[in-house]
């Protein structure tokens, strides 16, 4: 039930920030500072959580696996820009350095 | 080119991209312990790819409802600032077009409807086709990969466990614009790690995210007044 919950206020939240600025006259404008903000936000929270994936993954400290495999699917999303392919190298490399006792 | 069928034209390959991450989701979400209905519900409702990829995350390591809200919320927060950039283009549209025109309101719409505006069209047709296209490919690729992406039994022996935290690191990599992003993404990264190691609790992850951009308040040499999603694949 609580899955539901989150993604049905989850979902709200999200509805709201595409749909409020289309239907609401906002007077003035975000200053500066905030637009740099709410920019960097998306990448940064999911930076965070990222970095806490690789550091802790299903709630045991990374014997090293990790740090390998999310360094090779860093490298090939920044080289082909693609998710899927970043994804499955990834999950292949952390297979294959836990199998070899990473 | 009538719009609807330049959307297509020029979309296709944003379209089957949003179909293979969708597939890519619907496993994650499997593998994470959600139902089938609940995966496409998850897609129905909150219809936002890396927000959906880290609240299955959260709820993965047991976290509270409001702390998976609050990070969506989040991670969504961009796109007050593409409303914003397409309100003057949806001036002729009535309030209930505009309720629709929201909700298929994603990164890919934006940067393709905003681009089909500069090039000096007036039409909706062309962004509602393509963000409808894009709902449809993302939420039937969501089904497909959570109906055929439970079969895996000890996932972590293939290295599908880390399947998540390896999207985190791809839409990252794919979303740094510039030295900006890099500073941020790299403090917000090894931050979290270190509290997580410590055993802080997943909104203290979530929190050390949303204070790491206060970095690019403080350096004022990369200008980003443009809502420009950072997360676009091709």
């Amino acid at each position: 039930m609580s899955v539901w919950l989150a993604f049905a206020l989850g979902g709200l939240a999200t509805y709201a920030t595409r749909v409020v600025p289309l239907v609401v006259t906002l007077r003035g404008s975000l200053s500066p500072s905030l637009r740099r903000y709410l920019d960097a936000l998306p990448v940064a929270v999911i930076a965070a959580l990222a970095g806490a994936g690789v550091a802790m993954p299903d709630g045991r400290p990374t014997g090293g696996a990790e740090i390998v495999a999310g360094a090779a699917a860093l490298a090939l999303a920044r080289w082909r820009k693609n998710l899927l392919l970043a994804v499955i190298g990834g999950v292949i490399v952390a297979a294959t350095a836990r199998g070899v006792g990473l | 080119m009538p719009p609807a069928r330049a959307a297509i034209a020029e979309g296709w390959p944003v379209l089957l991209t949003s179909v293979v991450v969708g597939i890519t989701y619907g496993v994650v979400a499997r593998q994470s312990g959600l139902s089938v209905v609940e995966a496409s519900g998850s897609s129905l409702l909150v219809f936002a790819g890396a927000a959906q990829f880290a609240a299955v995350g959260l709820l993965r390591e047991g976290a509270g409802t409001l702390e998976v809200a609050a990070s969506v919320l989040l991670i969504n927060l961009r796109h007050l600032l593409m409303a914003a950039s397409l309100r003057p283009h949806f001036a002729r549209a009535s309030f209930v077009e505009r309720l629709g025109l929201g909700y298929i309101l994603t990164d890919e719409a934006f940067a393709m409807g905003i681009g089909h505006f500069r090039r000096g069209h007036g039409d909706l047709v062309y962004y509602a086709t393509f963000g409808t296209l894009l709902w449809l490919c993302w939420n039937i690729g969501t089904l497909a990969g959570a109906i055929f992406g439970a079969g895996l039994e000890h996932p972590e022996r293939y290295g599908i466990d880390f399947a998540i935290t390896a999207t985190f690191l791809a839409i990252v990599a794919v979303g740094v614009r510039h030295r900006t992003d890099l500073v941020v993404a790299v403090a917000a990264g090894i931050v979290a790690g270190a509290l997580r190691l410590v055993g802080a609790t997943t909104l203290a992850v979530v929190v050390a995210g949303a204070v790491a951009p206060i970095v690019v308040l403080l350096a004022r040499d990369e200008p980003s007044d443009t809502a420009e999603s950072p997360f676009r694949t091709r």
